[in-house]
């Protein structure tokens, strides 16, 4: 699916699919994990729901940004029922694209003192 | 505060019917999963009320989206399908009238040897494939089965209504050949409906 298309071209990428992005880039993750990462990384701010999950799963699996395992990393810890979800080289590409993108603005924000240069 | 676990879940579990089948099916049982899960840890931080509203939230939103998503998706399939499908019909129905009248007009034997079951292809294609399409685009049921079903009640009631009035119009009625007429213009309409329903698996799998 992700064939012939540039990472531009599924940017900007919605708050749920980019903190999905996030929480997969240092390693694969089942859903639950995916959004317990989320929740202590934003201190709480963001709390997706079930289907804000599944559903940008959904569609990142068809846009070939994530890819499911065929084998359950922590198979003697975990439900195998559970799936785990992993970023594809063209996941990470778009990521880094949204992250180039955000960064951007962030610049932007600070030239125009909207944010102190330190932060 | 397990039975009010196992019951949330529960009630998860049935709300899950918002989201079109397709979705349910591929991830229906992970959803459960993560509501599980989430819930055990919101019931720790004593926070289920606010949980449970965002979860209602969450699932209106993305249900509605999941079902926008689908129906365009659908509709980019259906378009060709409905149209080659209604205009098939339509010649078919057109083609059957108009040789029944040229038969009837100019006494052609051979046409009306045919007259009868000719006669019920038309009524009963017109009837039955205008509730077939409506039930189609309004309803989950299968396609096949709605065709079925429609084609044997249209010519049930059609028949019956013969049966009631034909004897007061005619007076050597016999229902003998109408039944007979029926009976090949239901193998004929549901023969072809099958043979369309076919067609369109193969296309949609290769």
């Amino acid at each position: 699916m992700a064939k012939n298309r540039s990472p531009d071209d599924f940017l900007p990428l919605t708050p749920a699919a980019f903190h999905i992005l996030l929480a997969l880039a240092d390693r694969e993750r089942h859903g639950y994990d995916i959004m317990r990462e989320v929740d202590e990384r934003t201190e709480g701010k963001i709390r997706m729901g079930p289907g804000t999950l599944y559903g940008s799963i959904k569609r990142m699996l068809s846009d070939g940004l994530v890819e499911e395992l065929d084998e359950r990393p922590d198979r003697e810890l975990d439900d195998e029922r559970r799936r785990y979800y992993r970023l594809t080289d063209f996941g990470y590409r778009v990521a880094t694209a949204e992250a180039e993108r955000l960064a951007q603005l962030v610049k932007a924000a600070k030239k125009k003192k909207l944010l102190s240069a330190r932060t | 505060m397990k039975t009010t676990a196992d019951l949330s879940c529960r009630v998860y579990k049935f709300l899950l019917i918002a989201y079109p089948s397709a979705f349910r099916r591929e991830y229906g049982h992970e959803m459960q999963q993560v509501f599980r899960d989430c819930y055990r840890d919101e019931a720790r931080r004593n926070q289920l009320a606010g949980y449970w509203l965002r979860t209602l939230i969450d699932l209106v939103l993305t249900a509605t989206k999941e079902h926008s998503e689908k129906l365009r998706k659908d509709h980019t399939i259906m378009s060709t399908r409905d149209i080659v499908s209604i205009v098939g019909c339509a010649a078919i129905i057109v083609i059957a009238f108009a040789l029944l009248s040229y038969g009837r007009a100019h006494e052609v034997a051979s046409i009306l040897a045919f007259g009868r079951v000719l006669d019920a292809i038309v009524t009963t294609g017109i009837t039955g494939n205008f509730i077939i399409f409506l039930l189609v685009k309004t309803t989950r049921w299968h396609s096949l089965r709605i065709a079925l079903w429609t084609f044997v009640v249209v010519h049930a009631v059609l028949l019956i209504v013969i049966a009631i009035i034909g004897p007061q119009v005619e007076t050597q009625f016999r229902f003998g050949p109408i039944m007979l007429a029926h009976f090949l213009s239901f193998l004929f309409w549901f023969g072809l409906h099958w043979a369309w329903h076919l067609s369109t698996r193969q296309l949609l799998y290769k």
